[in-house]
């Protein structure tokens, strides 16, 4: 009864706060927002509807997030608002139990909130229903909106009510509800990022996540468009476990406070300290009161010093508070703890805690700073609100300080915290360091990311949320706008808006090398900087104006106030801070916007159109075939420019006259002086598109050549609003002519004919621009297509490289000689026999480790102290080299080389004897010999030395399924080779993570399913799995067939002739290897998208006599075809399947290994249920039904199981 | 010097006409402002503390314009407000030099010895490492009056300071306020009458934001003397009393009813004469009996 009136009393005083009705409009704008913004993108750059289920829920899940704070706001109230008002000793004496007083309040903030998420629904849904947002939904399922409610955000919004409730109950302050707030959005991160995608235990995170997102976004990667779109969520699964597991944490939590909490007076100072006896009545004083005069000053000084006293007070108060402790420890533990787990590679091998990834680590991961961002918001409302709350307004603001002081002080007080934090996080970074055996600190760089690049970030952010505290003057709402901006300023480029220059504190980006520091990065990262200071600074300019000061807080006295306070040296300030953000935003506006193009997505995409429509004609136009470059390369590292000066040589190879030389240039770089070697005229010079038309006078008759002179200059003018250019950096020169490095198809050096890979291949940006839709990829039976010799030359290749003195350049080919001249460091190479038309320079000061295999030089480029998986690396050349060769034919080349590149890209790179390797991506890796996690450098090594093979001597066609012929094989021959030397379990375990990623990304719009035969560039298939498949293919039709038809496949094909090889050659070689009986399984896997979905529902055992045992094992097996968008059709089946029954697992070894096998045979299974009934010769533990996960199946665990041991009756064992 | 207030009068958002027209002028020494609850007293205090701004009407303390020059003012600014709180994990001795600094005394030993010999004047000086969570009223109280004194105020306001002090804290409260320095204006607001009569050479009485009287108390006093009269009755009479008499005030005695009653002479049997205190004053004034529409002219002859 009680209860209930409590808990009335709280929800109409709750209703009737203007605050509350702001938070509900708040809340219905964002979700608004959150269907226009990001499902509406999503939608349009995908298939599945802004209404689908899943999508609905997701946005519900992230409105919740942001909703957290609107909980932190009402709980925080709720559990703390006795305390402030005062009101505690009237209410604790009342005769009501804790459990009334507890739970009403809570009840009612809960309530009210679950009213306020109402918001969410009502918001997508309204935004969903827009006209002209008709095409990008499906059919209105109201339950949709019903179920993301009641499974998401109700549960929530109990959850966070619950445990936000009990932390401001418990330590009588709102400000702990907040802290527990920026705490869950944390956890969320944390699973999201780190025990998802980091660890990759996507099970345990759906589990875990706070909010259910991690659950819901695990489930978005799983569901394929048709499910999306169609399937409505259900309380079951990970989600029903996520939601019991939370609503009981939070039922424990509510416990817990009942428990602890006491009416009990809250003596504020907390602990009495040592307290004199008759301290407070002291003797009494006789005389008028004589204070000693002390000199007094007003000017600026005395204000400088004021604002000091404030601020290191301020700073003292927060750094003393218990809060901070938290903080601080928190940040700690989450730095030590998932720091381990955050530095490891893209296979989830560990990497050695280098300064260069703990400061990546601390500064730039998303959910550290917006959990900073958090605690800006939440301590600039405690600073600004401080004297109010503790009721010292009226004295603090009657004394002779201007009010610009308070606001500094207070700023300051923010920026010292700040710096305290970064020194905690440092002090962090140190610790994880120190604990895994990394010595190598390098303070510098702590410091220069630390507490120059973050910590002014911090302060930026610090300015703009003191100024929304101070003009908004409600301090819960004030903390939940501060964040809006901080997550603004984050997903800005989501609601489309792409300049920088509009968006508070960002900046180009930047990344620390240990080869090349900070590289061109820091110049355009500080003038961003210098600008948006220019706004921090008008920002406190206008905070002092609107500073809350005396009683009344109107807006028409602020405005008056403001007015009266805009002085001369205000006017001056705001004068100074409009100067430089003229003079700092002016510099950068003539950096990205004249001196470099800016272009937003769509006028990009409109450029492309543009070349396909004025230049697609050309394409197919018949071209002389390069057979030869002759390069002068000049590099100028600590200028970041390079000059290409290149002769090449053409050739007309075809049955036809040529009377014009068609040339694609690249807009980044400047074309020029190109000559032919004889008369001719430019006909067309569209620098622009990057297209220029050479007309002959004399045509180029079949069989006849021309020399081809041409002039490229590098230099990057300025800095651009996107992406900086890193291929010519003061260490670490990287650039190449068709391969990985240049990004969106780009080249450098001229290339022939019209370039089909500028065009869009998007279909629905394709009618956007009113082009015809196209296939990604040509077809496999496309006669030009297949016949097409750009990209696939096979030329002479010579180059002198030109670098600094104390560099390295490394080109392909033999080095020929090496010389010094005018100061600089030049290079000869040339390649002895013709090499693919695939080539990169580098440039940086290397240390070289040499090695060879039977005859071939092996040499590994690396950066100095980064030597650690070197000699691992040349054992990896050497097995490749060796399993290759005697397998699949000779190395074509004399010598292997190995080029470390700064890690500004994650990736390998296989040019023709030449690799490069990125810095982060096994330099660096710490590997074990253990085997406990992959051996990574090994892996890259064998997989790139395997593309000497697979992609330099056979060069597919450029037509769809291509990507098998290279990358497929490539994964394929580095897996033979991983099991020789390394055992067949770290190919399983490598194969365990291809199969987990592959059926995560299933359902990318990037990754559509497609068969692999006519593959394109979904790297989700190409990698993941096309390793599954090829070493299924392996297990069926055994290594030496599987190879045989490699090496005659490669035999056929290494002449690089027209027409290239397709991926139907390649498919006819391994259909001839298998038994007739095998056929289907290639077509499995191959032709169509299969899935099996096998399942072992319950094994018994019997003894059968002599010590043998009767194994029956129920199974029920299905496979289904599925088409680009997850539609399933069930197909019949006939199938061989591995039948495996396993003695008890050694108890050394992990639970998760199966034991020995006591029997592995395959069995022809159709669908449906089955008993198989097999004898083994020892007493067994498990049993299944193909164990070694051979067929992909998107559920693996349930193919093994316990089995049910009927023990023998007593005596009538054997011995 | 001395602070004129002219023609104020301020209502706030919500309708409330917290000052209507008041115009007061105030000399050094101590003064008065007497008036009761929600009389206006404090928004008065806050305008001239420099806190908010009157709609209409001017303050001036000696040259400076309180409303646009709140700078300077505060620089000779003491200000006990009616209501506050404090840093509780603070101590005294850090506090009251925190708010050296803030009033401009920067030297830290001035600033140190300013604090010792507030402290030992305000008698905190053993309690000054004492957490001031831990503060009685009457101490939170001397130590506001020792932030007040900072910075030597030419203007101490000091308001409603004896609400909440128990008989012995009050006292040794205002012992305190009557030695400020005489050469300040030093403007106490009360509703407290023995806080006015015990302290004040000036006063004025507010209700419900207009200024009914401003007097010395001894003279106002002196005016009332020979109209008092008093008379002890039964609860049950009290009605017809008010009725037939000017009824000033009524109090309890020992269950029965002590009557005090306005009239120029006798006004009935049983009545007896009284020598009037400030209380009949303020009592009469508040009942209309005697007030601003006559008072007030007679104190401009005499200011």
């Amino acid at each position: 009864m009680k209860l209930r009136e409590v808990c009335r009393f709280e929800a109409v005083y709750q209703l009737r706060q203007v605050s509350t009705w702001i938070y509900f409009a708040v809340l219905l704008a964002l979700s608004f927002l959150m269907s226009a913004g990001v499902l509406e993108q999503e939608a349009r750059r995908g298939d599945v509807h802004i209404d689908a289920p899943i999508a609905v829920a997701t946005a519900m899940a992230m409105i919740s997030m942001i909703g957290a704070l609107v909980t932190a706001a009402l709980v925080g109230d709720a559990a703390t608002r006795d305390v402030r008002s005062r009101m505690q000793p009237l209410l604790f004496t009342a005769p009501q139990s804790k459990a009334a007083y507890l739970g009403g309040r809570f009840l009612a903030a809960f309530l009210v909130n679950a009213l306020l998420m109402t918001a969410a629904p009502a918001g997508l849904l309204l935004a969903s229903r827009l006209p002209y947002v008709a095409d990008l939904t499906g059919p209105f399922q109201p339950a949709a909106y019903l179920q993301a409610y009641l499974l998401i955000a109700l549960p929530n919004a109990f959850v966070t009510a619950a445990i936000l409730f009990s932390l401001a109950a418990l330590s009588r302050h709102a400000l702990a509800s907040y802290l527990g707030g920026a705490a869950l959005f944390l956890g969320n991160a944390l699973t999201e990022e780190v025990v998802a995608e980091q660890m990759g235990q996507g099970k345990l995170a759906s589990l875990l996540g706070p909010f259910g997102f991690t659950t819901l976004s695990e489930l978005w990667r799983a569901w394929t468009p048709v499910e999306k779109n169609a399937r409505l969520l259900g309380l079951e699964g990970s989600l029903l476990g996520n939601r019991l597991l939370w609503i009981g944490l939070a039922l424990g939590v509510l416990a817990f406070t009942w428990m602890r909490f006491r009416f009990a007076h809250h003596s504020p100072g907390g602990r009495k300290g040592k307290e004199r006896p008759g301290a407070g009545a002291a003797t009494e004083r006789s005389g008028p009161v004589a204070v000693p005069r002390a000199a007094r000053a007003f000017g600026f000084g005395t204000h400088a010093r004021q604002a000091l006293a404030i601020g290191l007070r301020s700073f003292r108060e927060i750094a003393a508070s218990r809060a901070a402790l938290g903080v601080a420890a928190t940040a700690v533990i989450a730095v030590v703890l998932l720091g381990q787990a955050a530095l490891s590679d893209s296979l989830g091998t560990p990497l050695w805690p280098a300064t260069q990834f703990v400061t990546a680590f601390l500064g730039g991961v998303f959910f550290v700073e917006i959990a900073v961002a958090m605690l800006i918001a939440f301590y600039a409302g405690e600073l600004v609100w401080r004297e109010r709350e503790a009721g010292l307004s009226a004295i603090a603001d009657a004394t002779p300080t201007p009010d610009w002081v308070p606001f500094a002080g207070k700023l300051l007080a923010l920026g010292l915290a700040l710096v305290a934090l970064q020194a905690v996080q440092m002090a962090a970074g140190l610790l994880l360091q120190a604990a895994q055996g990394w010595f190598r600190f390098e303070i510098g760089l702590y410091l220069s990311v630390l507490f120059g690049l973050q910590l002014v970030n911090y302060l930026l952010f610090a300015a703009l949320a003191m100024l929304v505290h101070v003009t908004v003057n409600h301090k819960y709402i004030g903390h939940l706008i501060a964040i809006l901006c901080a997550l603004f300023t984050v997903f800005a480029g989501r609601f489309g808006i792409g300049h920088r220059l509009l968006v508070y504190g960002s900046d180009p980006g930047w990344v620390y090398s240990d080869l090349s520091g900070f590289g061109p990065f820091l110049a355009p990262v500080l003038w961003f900087k210098l600008y948006w200071a220019g706004w921090a600074l008008l920002f406190a300019v206008a905070a002092s104006l609107f500073w809350v000061r005396g009683g009344e807080g109107g807006l028409r006295r602020r405005l008056r106030l403001a007015r009266l306070r805009f002085t001369r040296p205000a006017a001056a300030l705001a004068a100074v801070a409009a100067a430089l953000i003229l003079a700092a935003g002016g510099f950068v506006f003539y950096n990205t916007n004249v001196l470099n193009a800016y272009r937003t997505e769509s006028e990009e995409a409109a450029r492309r159109a543009e070349y396909e429509r004025r230049y697609g004609k050309y394409a197919g136009v018949p071209q002389p075939l390069l057979t030869g470059t002759k390069l002068r390369v000049e590099i100028h590292p600590e200028a970041g420019q390079a000059e290409v000066r290149g002769v090449y040589r053409l050739e007309n190879r075809t049955a036809r006259p040529i009377d014009a030389i068609h040339l694609a240039v690249d807009p980044a770089v400047e074309t020029r002086a190109v000559k032919l070697d004889r008369p001719a005229r430019v006909a067309l010079a569209d620098d622009k598109l990057g297209h220029r038309v050479y007309a002959l006078a004399e045509a180029l008759q079949p069989g006849g050549s021309l020399r081809l002179d041409f002039e490229v200059r590098f230099a990057p003018r300025g800095f651009p609003n996107g992406e900086i250019n890193t291929s010519v950096v003061g260490n670490g020169t990287y650039f190449d002519h068709i391969g990985g490095r240049q990004p969106n198809h780009r080249r450098w050096l001229p290339v022939l004919g019209y370039q089909r890979s500028r065009e869009i291949s998007d279909d629905r940006l394709r009618r956007e621009h009113g082009l015809a839709p196209r296939s990604a990829a040509r077809s496999r039976d496309d006669f030009e297509a297949t016949r097409d010799p750009a990209g696939r030359e096979w030329i002479d290749f010579e180059a002198v490289i030109g670098t600094a003195a104390d560099q390295t350049a490394v080109a392909p080919g033999t080095l020929r000689g090496t010389w010094t001249e005018n100061g600089r460091r030049y290079f000869h190479y040339a390649a002895p026999a013709p090499i693919r038309n695939a080539y990169a320079i580098f440039s940086a000061r290397y240390e070289v480790r040499e090695a060879g295999w039977n005859g071939v030089r092996i040499q590994i480029f690396h950066h100095p102290g980064h030597g650690f998986n070197v000699e691992r690396m040349i054992r990896g050349i050497r097995a490749s080299l060796d399993y290759y060769t005697r397998n699949f034919g000779p190395y074509p080349h004399r010598q292997l080389r190995i080029v470390e590149f700064p890690r500004y890209a994650s990736f390998a790179w296989a040019y023709p004897g030449t690799i490069s390797y990125a810095e982060g991506f096994g330099f660096l890796t710490r590997v074990d010999d253990e085997g406990e996690h992959l051996d990574t450098p090994f892996a890259v090594i064998a997989h790139e030395v395997a593309h000497q093979w697979w992609g330099n001597q056979v060069v597919p066609a450029g037509v769809e399924g291509a990507p098998m012929l290279t990358e497929i094989l490539a994964q394929y021959s580095a897996m033979m080779v991983m099991e020789k030397t390394h055992g067949r379990d770290q190919v399983r375990r490598f194969l365990d993570v291809m199969r987990i990623e592959y059926l995560n990304r299933r359902n990318n719009r990037e990754n559509r399913e497609v068969p692999l035969l006519k593959l394109s560039d979904q790297s989700n298939l190409i990698y993941r799995k096309g390793a599954i498949v090829m070493y299924t293919l392996r297990q069926y039709l055994g290594e030496e067939r599987v190879n045989a038809a490699l090496r005659r496949f490669l035999e056929k094909n290494r002449a690089g002739k027209p027409p290239y090889p397709t991926s139907s050659d390649l498919y006819r070689e391994l259909q001839a290897a298998a038994p007739g009986s095998l056929q289907y399984l290639l077509s499995d896997l191959f032709e169509e998208v299969t899935l099996w979905d096998l399942r072992a529902k319950r094994a018994r055992a019997e003894p059968a006599g002599g010590g043998r045992w009767r194994v029956t094992l129920d199974v029920t097996a299905r496979k289904v075809a599925v088409d680009g968008i997850g539609a399933e059709t069930a197909t019949p089946m006939d199938d061989w399947v591995e039948i495996g029954v396993f003695a008890p697992a050694d108890p050394a070894e992990d639970g998760g290994e199966l034991g020995e096998p006591l029997l592995l045979e395959k069995r022809r299974l159709g669908s449906g249920e089955r008993s198989i009934t097999v004898t083994v010769p020892r007493r067994p533990a498990r049993a299944g039904i193909d164990p070694y996960d051979l067929l992909i199946d998107r559920d693996n665990e349930d193919n093994v199981t316990q089995i049910e041991v009927k023990e023998p009756a007593a005596g009538a064992t054997g011995p | 010097m001395e602070l004129r207030i002219r023609n104020v009068s301020k209502t706030y958002s919500n309708g409330v006409r917290a000052l209507r027209d008041v115009t007061l002028t105030i000399p050094p020494g101590m003064y008065g402002l007497l008036g009761p609850n929600g009389a206006g007293k404090s928004t008065l205090m806050r305008t001239l503390a420099t806190l908010q701004e009157p709609d209409e009407g001017t303050l001036h303390l000696g040259g400076l314009d309180v409303v646009k020059q709140k700078d300077e003012v505060r620089k000779t600014l003491g200000y006990l407000p009616q209501e506050f709180g404090l840093y509780p994990a603070s101590n005294a001795e850090d506090l009251l030099r925190h708010f050296a600094v803030l009033k401009g005394i920067t030297d830290r030993r001035a600033g140190r010895e300013v604090a010792e010999a507030l402290l030992r004047q305000t008698n905190l000086w053993e309690a000054r490492k004492k957490k001031l969570g831990g503060y009685s009223g009457g101490m939170r109280q001397r130590f506001g009056i020792a932030v007040a004194l900072l910075g030597e105020p030419k203007l101490i306001i000091v308001d409603e300071p004896t609400a909440g002090l128990d008989p012995a804290e009050r006292v040794r409260f205002l012992n305190l306020l009557s030695e400020l320095g005489e050469n300040s204006i030093v403007i106490l607001s009360t509703h407290i009458v023995e806080d006015v009569s015990e302290l004040c050479t000036r006063m004025a009485i507010i209700d419900r934001g207009e200024i009914l009287l401003e007097a010395e108390p001894l003279r106002a006093i002196d005016e009332l003397r020979g109209r008092v009269w008093r008379r002890v009755i039964a609860k049950q009479e009290l009605a017809a009393m008010e009725r037939e008499h000017a009824v000033i005030s009524t109090k309890l005695l020992s269950g029965r009813t002590v009557v005090h009653v306005h009239g120029d002479g006798q006004p009935g049997p049983g009545f007896e004469p009284v020598e009037p205190d400030l209380e009949d004053v303020y009592f009469s004034t508040m009942a209309g009996h005697h007030g601003a529409a006559r008072a007030l002219p007679e104190v401009e002859v005499t200011a």
